[in-house]
């Protein structure tokens, strides 16, 4: 596993923001990350993402295919090799079940509520917590602020109950 | 240049910036699976820091945009800068995705750096956020069918 350089968080979020004042003045479209799950998902055959916002090109599967490789070159150019990883961190490890089969239950279920919930609240910390943010929308501000709220009751539970 | 080559040619430039997101996102942090439990327990802020940044600086370059009428490079039109509505479902559904947030120590942006990253966990989480995608679906499209409005997925 590469051992990833990481910048100050001001830095990385300065970083953040110019990809999203890039993609406005590029495209014209709103840097969002949680739609891309939608559009597979009208590839795949669920009919109804395939109209609306959804009609049209693919862009949002070209998008998340540049973000897969976009973490790929971030591991290549920090230090060490690539190679696939099974380490969650410390944290996370020490609250997570450490039977594979339990773990990949639980990422599983926490996957359904990302991907489920993101379409409900329609976008993710992507579309509504930062791009929403920066465009000062109301909506997204109360999206982005429930985040945090779902976070912080999950992880707190978490490592109340198991820590 | 024809209508479909314009097309297909905005289209395929969106891979680039995916690139640049994934990058900045891992050189952020934000595919660091510590920085996600240390963000909701509040011992360590960098991720808070990334989104307090990130949205700051999307913020003063969309008034500068906006400041110059600035026209997309791609297709020269007027750059509409209209945030999402409000919707109905917003509220549960923010938090269910919060809770996920937490619970996997990904969102869907940062799942698909992670995953380039070669970070295996990822693949459980890919598969969940494409099942939950997909009954939202289904939910929606049974709601449809059984009330007269057609609605529009977003």
């Amino acid at each position: 596993m590469a051992e990833l350089i990481i910048w100050s968080g001001w830095q990385g979020g300065i970083g953040v923001g110019l990809v999203v004042v890039a993609m406005f003045w590029l495209t014209g479209k709103a840097l969002g990350a949680s739609s891309a799950y939608g559009e597979a998902c009208g590839v795949l055959g669920q009919t109804f993402y395939r109209s609306g916002s959804f009609a049209g090109p693919k862009w949002r599967l070209f998008f998340a295919a540049g973000i897969v490789g976009g973490g790929l070159i971030a591991a290549w150019t920090s230090t060490g090799t690539w190679a696939l990883s099974w380490d969650m961190g410390t944290l996370y490890s020490s609250v997570l079940p450490a039977s594979p089969t339990l773990r990949a239950l639980v990422l599983t279920s926490g996957g359904v509520m990302i991907g489920f919930g993101a379409r409900a609240a329609g976008g993710c910390q992507s579309g509504h917590a930062i791009t929403g943010m920066a465009l000062l929308n109301p909506p997204s501000i109360l999206a982005g602020g429930l985040f945090f709220v779902g976070g912080i009751v999950a992880v707190q539970s978490l490592f109340a109950w198991v820590g | 240049m024809s209508k479909t080559s314009t097309t297909s040619v905005t289209t395929v430039a969106f891979f680039p910036l995916g690139l640049l997101f994934g990058f900045v996102l891992s050189r952020a942090g934000a595919t660091t699976y510590d920085y996600y439990a240390g963000l909701f327990l509040f011992s360590d802020l960098q991720l808070l820091w990334v989104i307090a940044a990130g949205a700051a600086t999307g913020a003063v370059g969309i008034a500068l945009l906006k400041k110059v009428q600035a026209k997309t490079l791609l297709s020269g039109e007027a750059i509409e800068f209209a945030g999402k509505p409000y919707k109905r479902d917003l509220i549960p559904g923010a938090l269910l995705l919060g809770m996920g947030w937490g619970l996997a120590g990904a969102c869907p942006g940062t799942l698909l750096a992670m995953l380039g990253e070669g970070k295996g966990n990822g693949l459980f989480t890919l598969f969940g956020v494409m099942l939950g995608t997909w009954l939202y679906g289904v939910m929606r499209a049974n709601t449809q069918n059984s009330s007269q409005g057609v609605v529009a997925p977003d």
